[in-house]
């Protein structure tokens, strides 16, 4: 009989008796006693091997006094859980897209950067995605012809497309259609296809859109892209050697920024872009005079763009040479004094409530406002979390459609949403990126392929003076509130 | 009357000499002026002397004889200071020439005799090469040599040098000069010379003619001379040159310098020459020649951080309950508990999550960016990460974390959160976290034991043989519970049961191992990657031991590969096996790379690399790394990929020494330039071999460099030596270099992987560990550290399969290499001592004459401590006596009995 020390996690038991003639399996039972780890369960290490329960202790040879080791625990088994985790790797594509956080980029097909970061900048607007989705898939109304239809298909396609890879996107049928509809994009030099104004491509695309959007159900109100993105301007013709006066309006998709040595600011830009010469008939002085031309907004989109007219034709070059001035523009724009007085009216009333609300906000947290992204953040939470709350965050609209519209007002505030820069000298040459907001509040920077996160305070630094990249168009969403 | 003439003829002649010198020394004065500058003392002296030399030439001995005495008086006066040239010397100087001629004219006497005495003094002055000054000195009386002065002696010493070398050459007999070697070695012995006195001997002794019965005599003659107050500087000296020199001389002056410590019973470095050496004998001998336990004790601690697996027997330690106190040390047993001291004494036992460590919250945005789905890959660094950082601690917030006792099954939660093969590294990971500690480490695993998932069941099998790793146990529980599962199960449980004892029983030589992991070498069914592990894990338990039957086997293994094995990438593993084999036993390995030029072409070269580049790692052998430099220049076949182990191997040899080093790292930034893709991999990699654990400046920059490469295996090769420079240093310039590269690199998953691993390796052990494999003031190189290291560089030659694929847990092989990078001061009773030391930046002091400082700019902190790459730590107090003259790791520190408390 033996005895041994049996060593088992931090305690030794020392002077355990052997019964040699019982088979080990006794000799466990004693270990049990002990500590509790039932017999399968134990592992007792003698000199390099196990113990087995059918073991003969004499070919074991144990020596009186020798120490032992048991393994072992009472502890539960670790099970797998009845559902493992969900990986991303193991993930179709697109749904790794709402793990990456932004949809996919776009690449290049040679030259086409414009292209690209023009697409990215209008892909971020997710009501004219849905009327995209709402578009008929066969059947076109007469009115419009196959190459726009065709163009808008392409579009549609081009957005899903986006939304659902990870990976960067060849927009290969898009750009077919785009020269196809527009030959001047196809144009080529040395072989190749030329750079172009990405503003054209821009205008010519949202026009395009403008016409196959229309839904041929209702008459009015029926423009999709007219109530996205379409200003109503209202202009006051004046001639003052006559004295003549008339009023016209008009509706255009873009503000535009004209750059001169006075402006340093976008506010200034749109000022002097809202105000303009032009010579023509006056039927008083049958003779053609200087007209001015002094304009104002009468009514807002959803989407404001500006176009900042850094280009402009350079005769002695024979090229679009670029203005290098720097412009700041804000992340949120406030058009108020640019509006009509019928605007400022109707503008009143929500925007004491949107000054009510940030005033309240203001009082509670005064720290909150001064971090723009913060601000924002807290805004979100807010607004998921009480149905009825401010409501003027971009996640609200998105979410409950198009329906709440008549409910929700404009303000006259807007966010940015998306910069389309250009670096370079001029329109025909350099580099097109774009710089867009996502849902999340994250700011990507589209590279063709390569998606890029950007904070913030870096999309402002935009604004130009040098040859870093430059803001060309820049795209506000309106702040609504309910009323 | 003849003397008159004569010494008119002699004045007048040197007079003109004298002229003669005089515009060349000094081209501005004359020789009238220069007679007036002599003060009148002066003028008197050299007058005298003139007489002197008139009277040598003088027919009458007696005179003769007078006049020399008196020559060598006033020479002998004047030469103990030897800022300037003696007066006499100078004096004499231009009557060399006479004396010269009058010697020999004189017939032998013992009045000729001193007047050779007087020539070799005057020699000395003379130009140099002609070694006329040992000439006259051979020829003289052979009085005592030191009576001339120091430089009189030194002079001697280098025309000895000078006279060797060419006698060797006509192989003319040295007899004569090894006497004056003799006189000359005592000279230097009892005046604080012992670096000369060395210097001499090793280059009397240089050539083989000798051999080694009068290398012994001449040893002898060294140990003679030794005495209590020289026999430190002595060694220091024999140490340190034996680095820079050939082979077998190296062996020779290590040997002597084990003798001498013996003989001046400073066992603590016999033995460290004697682990230097691998010589197993010379440490029993120590063991045996001092009788003292608590000394004994301290032994046992060096040869536990060497990492060896060492029997104590009864010679050694008579008392049995002495040597099982004794044996329980060298079996590292005690490793946990002081590193957990250590740790609860720098306060960093809180467990710290892997996102304490990314510290997003320090970048922009980009990098938090979706975290809601799990991606397998970062889960899997993350349990990396994880595992480096929680090294050794026994918590974390993943594994183990407290709740496991309230919901029964949060680790499981994480286990199960990785993918597949990413199990296995989960489950082998709380292994890690309860490294050293065997005890609680089996018991946790034990839960794993029980799983039907292969991967849980590798992991848990994985993680026995980490928890083992440098512990050694008499029961043998990693043998005993991996040993069924080698052959059994799929490959994966396999590999988990193979590495687990390759891991364990690391430079342990284990018979039983060796009969269990042979077969599987040559079984057929056996996969590849099954065949791959065994090799290494074979590599490891006999690393450095040269078993013929292992390296058969594995050379077997490797012709039985078909063509297409032969390309796999985890191939590479074989042939790594049998170097490691050879690992620091250069010829040994011989025989090995002869057989290996047999091999299919496809592997030979390579596997001639990789058995070169271990057999003589560090060496510090300059033949060997320009033979590698040399293959790297050559261009490659189509196919081969031998020049990965080349450039590695240039680190490997190189990394001996702090010279070498900075020159390896010279050459690797010139391989840079190549446009050779398999050279460029390997070069960060190498850089991270070379100053693993120690980030020094440049090699950071380089590295920083090259993790922005164009060829992304480049990139991750760099990241991840970045975090092998900075393993276990928390060095914040690195971390924040891998954090702006996890940004840097957000969408890349496969780099972003290896910038989470690097993370996690800087903080390794919260900061507390190394991988450094060289301890005791660099002079040590444990094997089973280097080996473990080399493995994964080897397999971090293709990073892509190996690492990025299913074989991530060759990242475990790095635990053969962690060490606490601390100074803990136990009492005899083995207990924590607190005491104050100064901590600074070592300084070389060796060759330095007097008693220089070791360290410069110290701290004085209270043990334990912590101890950066190149530092050095000594006791800031008197009441204590350190066992062991290196303060790194364990030291026994014993009472001063000479000490007084003073108020």
């Amino acid at each position: 009989m033996p005895t041994v020390s049996v060593k088992w996690q931090k305690e030794t038991f020392p002077g355990v008796e052997i019964d040699t003639s019982q088979p080990p399996y006794v000799f466990k039972c004693q270990l049990y006693d002990l500590t509790g780890v039932p017999p399968e369960r134990q592992k007792i290490m003698v000199k390099g091997g196990l113990l087995k329960d059918d073991a003969d202790w004499s070919t074991l040879g144990v020596k009186e006094g020798q120490k032992l080791m048991m393994m072992g625990t009472a502890d539960e088994i670790v099970k797998a859980p009845e559902k493992g985790p969900v990986f991303m790797e193991d993930l179709p594509e697109e749904e790794q897209v709402v793990a990456v956080g932004h949809t996919a980029g776009l690449f290049n097909l040679g030259n086409t950067c414009y292209m690209n970061s023009t697409v990215q900048c209008l892909h971020s607007v997710p009501e004219l995605k849905s009327a995209l989705i709402k578009y008929p898939h066969s059947g076109r109304s007469n009115d419009l012809d196959q190459s726009s239809h065709l163009l808008t298909v392409a579009t549609r396609d081009l957005f899903t497309e986006l939304d659902k890879n990870v990976k960067a996107v060849a927009p290969m049928q898009f750009w077919l259609v785009l020269r196809k509809k527009y030959p001047q994009f196809g144009q080529l030099h040395n072989g190749s296809y030329m750079q172009q104004d990405a503003e054209e491509c821009w205008t010519q695309l949202l026009y395009t859109l403008s016409l196959s959007l229309r839904s041929p159900s209702s008459s009015e109100n029926s423009d999709t892209v007219k109530a996205l993105f379409g200003i109503e301007l209202v202009s006051r013709v004046h001639c003052q050697e006559s004295g003549e006066e008339s009023s016209e309006t008009e509706s255009v998709y873009a503000l535009k920024c004209h750059i001169s040595h006075e402006v340093n600011h976008l506010h200034e830009g749109l000022k002097h872009g809202l105000k303009s010469e032009l010579e023509k008939a006056s039927p008083s002085l049958g003779r053609s005079a200087i007209y001015l031309k002094d304009s104002c907004i009468n009514g807002l989109p959803r989407y404001l763009t500006i176009q900042f007219v850094r280009f402009f034709w350079k005769r002695e070059s024979n090229q679009k040479a670029k203005i290098l001035r720097k412009v700041d523009y804000p992340v949120e724009l406030d058009v108020y004094d640019l509006c009509s007085d019928d605007l400022r009216k109707k503008l009143e009333a929500p925007r004491k409530i949107l000054r009510d609300e940030e005033g309240k906000k203001f009082g509670l947290k005064t720290n909150e406002k001064s971090t723009g992204s913060v601000g924002k953040d807290v805004k979100m939470k807010d607004a998921e979390g009480s149905s009825n709350g401010s409501g003027e965050s971009s996640n609200a609209i998105s979410q409950e459609g198009v329906q709440p519209e008549k409910e929700m007002h404009l303000t006259g505030i807007y966010d940015l949403v998306a910069v389309l820069t250009h670096k370079g000298r001029s329109a025909d040459s350099g580099h097109y990126v774009a710089w867009v907001k996502q849902e999340s509040g994250k700011w990507i920077q589209f590279d063709d392929d390569n998606p890029i996160p950007q904070r913030e305070e870096d999309i402002t630094k935009l604004s130009g003076g040098g040859d870093w990249h430059m803001a060309y168009m820049c795209m506000y969403k309106a702040r609504l509130v309910p009323m | 009357m003849a003397p008159d003439p004569n010494s008119a003829s002699g004045s007048g002649t040197t007079r003109e000499e004298a002229s003669v010198k005089v515009p060349a020394k000094d081209p501005k004065k004359k020789d009238e002026k220069k007679d007036e500058d002599l003060s009148e003392e002066d003028l008197a002296l050299k007058q005298q002397l003139e007489l002197y030399v008139e009277r040598v030439q003088d027919t009458d001995p007696g005179l003769q004889k007078v006049a020399l005495q008196s020559m060598r008086q006033e020479i002998r006066t004047s030469t103990s200071s030897m800022t300037s040239v003696p007066k006499p010397l100078k004096f004499l100087r231009p009557h060399y020439a006479t004396l010269k001629a009058y010697y020999d004219t004189m017939t032998d006497s013992e009045v000729k005799k001193f007047l050779a005495d007087i020539l070799s003094v005057l020699a000395m002055t003379m130009t140099a090469g002609q070694r006329e000054s040992l000439k006259y000195r051979l020829l003289g009386s052979e009085g005592d040599i030191g009576s001339w002065g120091h430089e009189y002696v030194r002079n001697l010493a280098g025309e000895i040098a000078q006279e060797y070398t060419k006698r060797q050459e006509e192989e003319a007999c040295i007899d004569d000069l090894l006497e004056l070697v003799q006189q000359v070695v005592a000279f230097y012995m009892k005046h604080n010379a012992e670096y000369e006195a060395v210097d001499l001997l090793m280059e009397v002794e240089d050539l083989g003619l000798l051999g080694n019965d009068v290398d012994r005599t001449n040893n002898k003659r060294l140990g003679d001379h030794v005495d209590h107050t020289n026999n430190k500087r002595t060694c220091v000296y024999l140490t340190n040159v034996a680095r820079y020199l050939p082979g077998p001389d190296d062996m020779l002056v290590l040997d002597i310098a084990y003798s001498i410590h013996l003989k001046f019973e400073e066992y603590p470095s016999a033995l460290q020459i004697a682990l230097f050496l691998d010589n197993m004998q010379y440490v029993e001998k120590v063991f045996i020649a001092c009788d003292d336990l608590v000394r004994k004790k301290q032994f046992c601690y060096i040869l536990a951080r060497q990492g060896i697996t060492y029997e104590l027997r009864k010679e050694m330690v008579a008392d049995d309950a002495d040597r099982e106190t004794l044996q329980e040390i060298v079996n590292n047993t005690k490793l946990s508990e002081g590193y957990l001291t250590l740790a609860r004494d720098i306060e960093v036992m809180e467990p710290k999550s892997p996102e304490d460590v990314y510290k997003a919250h320090l970048l922009d945005g980009r990098a938090s960016a979706g975290a809601s789905i799990d991606s397998a890959r970062q889960n899997l660094a993350v349990t990396f990460v994880n595992a480096f950082v929680n090294a050794g601690f026994g918590q974390d917030k993943l594994m183990t974390s407290p709740s496991e006792a309230s919901s029964g099954g949060s680790s499981g939660n994480w286990l199960f959160k990785n993918k597949e093969h990413g199990k296995a590294s989960a489950a082998a990971s709380l292994g890690m976290i309860l490294l050293w500690d065997v005890d609680s480490g089996l018991s946790q695993l034990d839960k794993y034991f029980h799983s039907n998932d292969n991967h849980v069941l590798a992991g848990a099998f994985l993680g026995v043989g980490i928890v083992n790793c440098g512990i050694k146990n008499e029961c043998h529980p990693a043998l005993a519970l991996l040993a069924d599962s080698i052959n059994k199960g799929d490959s994966s449980v396999r590999i988990g049961a193979i590495m687990g004892l390759g891991l364990a029983y690391a430079g342990s030589k284990n018979e039983e191992i060796r009969s269990k992991l042979t077969p599987i070498l040559e079984d057929d069914k056996a996969s590849l990657d099954v065949i791959a592990f065994t090799a290494i894990s074979l590599g490891l338990v006999y690393v450095g031991s040269c078993n013929e039957e292992v390296a058969q086997a594995i050379i077997n293994a490797l012709r039985d590969r078909s063509e297409s094995e032969l390309g796999e990438p985890l191939t590479r593993l074989l042939p790594l096996g049998l170097g490691l084999l050879y690992l620091r036993k250069q010829e040994s390995v011989e025989a090995a790379a002869q057989v290996s030029k047999t091999f299919n072409e496809k592997i030979r070269k390579y596997c001639d690399m990789t058995l070169i580049s271990c057999a003589y790692a560090g060496t510090g052998n300059v033949l060997k790394v320009q033979h590698l430099l040399d293959q790297c220049a050559q261009d490659p076949e189509k196919g081969e990929s031998h020049q990965g182990p080349a450039v590695l191997g240039i680190a490997m040899v190189a990394m001996a020494e702090e010279l070498g080093l900075e020159m390896a790292i010279r050459s690797l930034e010139h391989l840079l330039l190549c446009r050779e893709q398999n050279i460029r991999r390997a070069v960060p990699l190498a850089l991270g071999l070379l100053c693993i654990s120690n980030p020094k400046v440049n090699v950071v920059d380089t590295l920083s460099r090259l993790s922005h490469d164009t060829d992304t295996e480049v990139a991750m090769a760099a990241v991840i030596s970045l975090g092998l420079i900075g393993a276990g240093t928390n060095n914040a310039r690195i971390a924040g270099m891998l954090r702006n590269l996890s940004s840097y690199y957000y969408k890349e998953a496969t780099i972003l992987f290896c910038v989470r691993i690097s993370q996690g390796l800087v903080h390794l052990g919260k900061g507390l560990l190394t991988l450094a494999p060289y301890h005791s003031e660099r002079f040590l190189l444990s094997p089973t550290a280097l080996a473990g290291i080399i493995t994964l560089l080897h397999a971090c030659l293709d990073v892509k399969a190996i690492i990025l694929g299913k074989y991530h847990y060759v990242l475990y092989f790095l635990v053969l290499a962690i060490q606490p990078r601390m100074l803990l001061t136990v009492d005899e009773n083995l207990k924590p001592l607190s005491v104050p030391v100064r901590v600074g930046q070592a300084v070389d002091v060796v060759g330095q004459a007097g008693q220089p400082k070791t360290i410069t700019g110290f701290q004085t902190h209270s043990t334990p401590v912590l101890l950066a790459a190149g530092d050095r730590a000594e006791l800031a107090t008197e009441k204590y006596i350190p066992l062991s003259p290196i303060l790194e790791g364990f030291v026994i520190l014993k009472e001063n009995p000479d000490y007084r408390e003073d108020n």
